[in-house]
């Protein structure tokens, strides 16, 4: 009974206290929090430098940050100095060795970084007197030596050759060289050249130079006290001496005359980079600020932006599109809108691009755009006081930027108050449909025939071509005619005999090779055996580990891959049968139904591209007849890759002409094999296809 | 009824006693089950909603596996007063931004709001435990999405498998042995009744805990609480047995063909005790000790000195049953996988064998008490911690006694407990390779 009387009671109370809540609609939001912003104390150094202390004492730790708020700084032939010197910082000083330096700071639980314009360090509070005057011994009395600088330099240089076929990183490289000018700090290119230029010396002037205290602001923020941080900022920063640095001017950039497309040609690209850009003069003190950046948002700033809907969402062109306004103080800025699309939609994205921009400069936002827009921006400024050093950036970009004391107090308000017609006079004002450079970086032979048959807004645009280095050039020729008399038969009778004749190939009956590659580090040996009986072994090692191998004797044979032994198929026996050609151009030439399929560029060269098959293509030099590359188009797992095998450095063995470089390209991976023996008519046993 | 009241009370007393450290919190139950953890934080105005469901890939059928990862990404499908495609839109419109992650032994989902928008938060979330919508749309369009995420994580992704092939060596009975993301062909045979089954099965408030940390008004939250979660029917107990494990007593062997890679990793793997051990916070240390930072043995010794490896690493992965501690390397040059093992067990046969330096020691303590303070820096952090504390180590309190546990740990443990689990017999030993395709 009493349990009962209990248990009504509990129902009751809890029906009662359920009921009031109506779940259909989404809840309203309450009144906007209240922004508290603290101001840091602050005080400054004879040398210059500005201090800053935002006391935080909820956890016992600091952070410190140096930042050297200097134009600029335009390397010129140097390029690749600031890179380098920032890679040489912040590994000891002139008294602690590098090792000695790495073992302090991790044995406090601390970190230290310092750049060529920057210093950073964080800590429990009970180590900050010592990490502060390790991040200035560091930062202020620096250890350059041949050996880290040498080490460095190497490490950049391999970077810039790993770049050479990345899509992306030429694709902005060229985008900011043509925005900027390359004769601008923001649009200069660094390249082996200049890395190879760079010495130490240029280093420490780099570093003598630009890391001074004239436009340096310390900010050191959590668990301390201001007179203690004054104490020792002044003790450790003071032998700091006082300097400016050095001053110059640049061209300022500007917009293009008429809409144009900026084509660069990059052969082996499976996507096309589309970049639509003008230049802006955007600061944050002006009035129109936040404006620019809800427009920017509305138009490509995030999944629900109008680019991401249109060419994602409606069209599927791209997996992401997007746009960026940026603000600078001292120079114009780039803005820019764009996406990686597929190859074939290419001339379509631009003008979808295009048409998105010029949307939002001609007709007004909806309401729910700009409502969430605001939402989102009124959002991040609120959850970013979380962190305390949003309070020390704040104050830092009102002395930076020249901004009104209550810039960040009147944040939300003046957001709030932005109108649909604010946003559309921005968008006019900052985003540019009749002075665009549209840079596409891409694969020419796919997309060039359409590309230059982009009209918009009734006007053709033109297309302008540059190379990897934003140099001018010109349109690069796919369709060259064929000269008189060349035939399939004349381009492989071409090639055969130069290589050695058709007598010499044909008194071939074996033949062995021995070839190593080398990727980040790890040995690859390819050993490889042919016979004019179809017979066939190919042999993969890695450190001396066969890994797969595949081997053909007449009518049988099979493969070993990951331990595993499989039998060829038929299907696989006629297959491995074509591969097992030592010269497959006599066979070629035999069964004669070979089509020449015209002119491309491979490399910096150019050649005649014969169809071997529906997936083979073989290419000749048109000049020296040399076999330059074979392209087998596999499917693996329902995706088509292009496989591409170069040869490269004939040299002569028994009289016939073999590559000795051999560059294997699938997908996102180069081997490059160098040939270390070939054996003709030797070193073959019978027992090597068992 | 009475007696839980009072007890409930009684540990109410209790915990704000001990609690005037670093992170204050009340934890109560509601009448359906749910464990609720209030972390109020007035300093700036925000506010994390979330919720730790006790599920994760080792409460699955092991024929249906992947289930529980699929299922967090069927709940952002939409709920009978959400429409589908319309979540994200709530977020960010509400100036929010929010995620999920699914492991072994849970599930979790949460949202961070400015703090006028905590109600918003309370709501999604209720709207997702009480009924979300399980329909063949939904299922479809994540059927794709997952298989992409795989694809993308384990598939394409360099070294992205090497999880998911030890745990299949680690485990023989236990259901760490899949992967998280469990297997597509499961996932794609699964019926609509089937995930409607993990549903009320384990989406039960009795199986959940709900967190909210940051600003808010406490008496007024406790309300919106009750007001949305309340009314949530209380789940049938789940039946959980907890499978044991035979101990390793011989290495076991394997190798793995990754396409993704060009360098080979060798990976040495040991099973653990369970994350509220105290030896796991022993191999915590341990794990710190060998390759934590530029100074730390394995690095300074084969990356920096010697110049064997690339690179070098060793993770401890936290579980509820057992954890897993995995150390290991990728050779540079001519140097051999066998060379980064032979140095790595040389390593831990000293740790075995003599006692760490006492400044060695003191790095380690400097270095979780570095960590710890770290660690309660934002309020989705905290959350996240006040949650995983109470599921999974049965002790919400842990955010702000961990330390204490680290700190009373001795050299001499950390010898014993390398004794006891890092042995060779009991170890896996997984050589993972470069698969290459054929030259030619």
């Amino acid at each position: 009974m009493k349990k009962y009387i209990v248990f009504s009671l509990f129902s009751l109370f809890a029906t009662l206290s359920f009921a009031q809540i109506d779940r259909t609609q989404p809840p309203k939001p309450g009144p906007a929090p209240q922004i508290n912003l603290e101001e840091p104390t602050r005080f400054e150094l004879k040398n210059g430098l500005k201090v800053m202390v935002v006391e935080n004492h909820k956890l016992p730790r600091v952070s410190m940050q140096l930042i050297i708020d200097n134009p600029p700084i335009l390397q010129g032939s140097k390029a690749g100095v600031s890179d380098l010197t920032s890679s040489l910082l912040g590994k000891g000083s002139e008294t602690i060795s590098k090792d000695d330096f790495y073992e302090e700071v991790d044995f406090l639980g601390a970190s230290v970084n310092v750049s060529d314009q920057s210093a950073s360090a964080s800590c429990l509070s009970k180590y900050f007197p010592r990490i502060l005057e390790l991040m200035a011994d560091a930062a202020l009395n620096p250890n350059f030596t041949q050996e880290e600088f040498d080490k460095e330099k190497e490490r950049i240089l391999t970077n810039i050759k790993s770049e050479e076929k990345d899509v992306s990183a030429i694709a902005s490289r060229v985008q900011l060289a043509l925005a900027y000018g390359t004769s601008h700090p923001y649009g200069e290119i660094t390249s082996e050249q200049t890395v190879n230029s760079v010495t130490l010396a240029d280093v420490e002037k780099h570093y003598r130079d630009y890391f001074v205290p004239a436009n340096a602001y310390l900010v050191v923020l959590g668990d301390v006290e201001f007179e203690n941080v004054k104490t020792l900022v002044t003790q450790y920063f003071t032998p700091w001496s006082k300097a400016v640095p050095p001053s110059y001017s640049y061209a300022k950039p500007k917009d293009v005359q008429y809409n144009q497309i900026n084509f660069v040609d990059m052969p082996n690209a499976v996507q096309s980079e589309v970049a639509v850009q003008n230049i802006t003069e955007l600061k944050m003190k002006d009035p129109d600020y936040l404006n620019a950046l809800l427009a920017n948002r509305i138009l490509g700033g995030g999944s629900q932006a109008r680019l991401f809907q249109n060419l994602r969402e409606d069209k599927g062109y791209t997996y992401h599109a997007y746009s960026g306004i940026r603000d600078n103080k001292y120079s114009p800025m780039r803005f820019n809108a764009g996406a990686q699309v597929r190859n074939t939609v290419t001339d379509s994205s631009v003008v979808q691009i295009l048409s998105e921009i010029d949307r939002i400069t001609k007709e007004p936002v909806t309401q729910e755009e700009l409502t969430n827009a605001k939402a989102k921006y009124a959002g991040n400024f609120v959850m970013a006081l979380e962190s305390p050093e949003t309070i020390a950036e704040y104050a830092l970009n009102i002395e930076t930027e020249d901004l009104p004391k209550d810039f960040y107090k009147t944040y939300l308000e003046r957001l709030q108050a932005v109108s649909i017609a604010d946003v559309q006079n921005a968008a006019k004002k900052y985003f540019s449909t009749s002075n665009a450079r549209v840079v596409v970086t891409g694969k020419g032979s796919d997309v060039l025939e359409n590309l230059e048959k982009v009209t918009f807004n009734g006007k053709a645009v033109p297309v302008l071509f540059y190379d990897k280095s934003a140099n001018k050039t010109e349109k690069p020729d796919y369709s060259a005619p064929l000269p008189e008399g060349v035939t399939a038969q004349s381009i492989l009778e071409k090639y055969i005999d130069f290589i050695g004749g058709k007598d010499k190939l044909e008194g071939v009956n074996s033949y062995a090779m021995i070839a190593e590659a080398e990727t980040q580090g790890m040995k690859l040996e390819l050993e490889m055996k042919k016979t004019t009986k179809y017979q066939f072994l190919q042999d993969i090692k890695v450190m001396g580990n066969s890994v797969q191998k595949r081997v053909l004797d007449g009518d049988k044979g099979y493969a070993i891959a990951q331990g595993q032994r499989e039998d060829f198929s038929e299907e696989e026996i006629e297959k491995v049968k074509e591969e097992s050609a030592a010269f497959p151009e006599l066979n070629y030439l035999a069964a004669g139904n070979i089509t020449i399929e015209g002119i491309e560029p491979v490399g910096d060269r150019k050649a005649y591209k014969l169809k071997i098959t529906d997936k083979k293509s073989c290419f000749y030099d048109t000049e020296t007849g040399l076999k330059l590359q074979v392209v087998n188009i596999e499917e693996i797992q329902g995706q088509q890759i292009t496989n591409t095998l170069g040869f490269h450095d004939y040299q002569e063995v028994s009289g016939i002409k073999f590559p000795f470089k051999l560059v294997q390209t699938a997908g996102p991976q180069n081997l490059e094999f160098t040939v270390k023996e070939i054996k003709v008519n030797e070193g073959v046993e019978a027992t090597d296809f068992e | 009824m009475k007696r839980y009241l009072v007890s409930a009370i009684f540990m109410l007393l209790i915990i704000n006693h001990l609690v005037s450290q670093e992170v204050d919190f009340e934890e109560y139950d509601l009448d359906n089950g749910m464990h609720v953890i209030l972390h109020q934080d007035n300093s700036a105005p925000v506010v994390t909603t979330a919720v730790m469901y006790h599920v994760g890939s080792k409460d699955e059928d092991p024929q249906k596996t992947g289930f529980a990862h699929f299922f967090e990404h069927l709940l952002f499908e939409g709920t009978k007063n959400i429409e589908r495609g319309e979540w994200d839109k709530i977020v960010s419109s509400n100036g929010g931004n929010g995620n999920a992650n699914t492991f072994l032994d849970r599930t979790y989902y949460y949202e961070t709001f400015p703090s006028n928008s905590l109600e918003t938060g309370l709501w999604l979330e209720s709207e997702r435990l009480l009924h979300p919508i399980i329909g063949q749309i939904g299922v479809d369009t994540q059927k794709e999405v997952v298989q992409e995420e795989r694809r993308l994580r384990v598939d394409n992704s360099p070294y992205g498998a090497f999880f998911e092939v030890l745990l299949k060596n680690l485990y023989t009975k236990h259901p760490y042995r899949w992967a998280v993301i469990g297997s597509l062909e499961h996932i794609a045979s699964a019926t609509l009744d089937d995930f409607k089954n993990f549903r009320d099965t384990y989406y039960v408030p009795n199986n959940a805990v709900l967190v909210v940390a940051g600003d808010f008004e406490k008496e007024k939250t406790k309300k919106m609480v009750s007001d949305y979660f309340g009314p949530i029917p209380r789940g049938a107990e789940i039946k959980r047995t907890v499978v044991v494990e035979d101990p390793i007593t011989t290495t076991r062997k394997a190798t793995y063909y990754d396409p993704n890679i060009q360098i080979p990793a060798i990976l040495l793997a040991y099973r653990t005790p369970g994350q509220a051990e105290r030896e796991a916070y022993v191999i915590n240390m341990i794990s710190t000790y060998l390759s934590d930072g530029e100074s730390s043995k394995l690095y300074k010794k084969l990356v920096d000195e010697k110049k064997i490896a690339l690179q070098i690493f060793s993770v401890p992965i936290d579980a509820e049953d057992y954890s897993s501690y995995v150390v290991g390397g990728l050779p540079v040059g001519e140097n051999s996988i066998q060379d980064i093992k032979n140095e790595i067990d040389a390593e831990i046969l000293k740790i075995q064998s003599e006692l760490i330096s006492e400044r060695d020691y003191q790095k380690l303590q400097n270095k979780f008490e570095n960590n710890f303070v770290n660690a309660n820096s934002s309020v989705s952090g905290i959350a996240n911690s006040l949650a995983e504390n109470y599921m999974l180590r049965d002790n919400t309190n842990l955010i702000n006694t961990e330390i204490d546990i680290y700190r009373s740990i001795t050299r001499e443990e950390i010898m014993e407990v390398a004794k006891k689990y890092l042995k060779v017999n009991q170890r896996v030993e997984l050589e993972y390779l470069p698969e290459q395709k054929e030259a030619n």
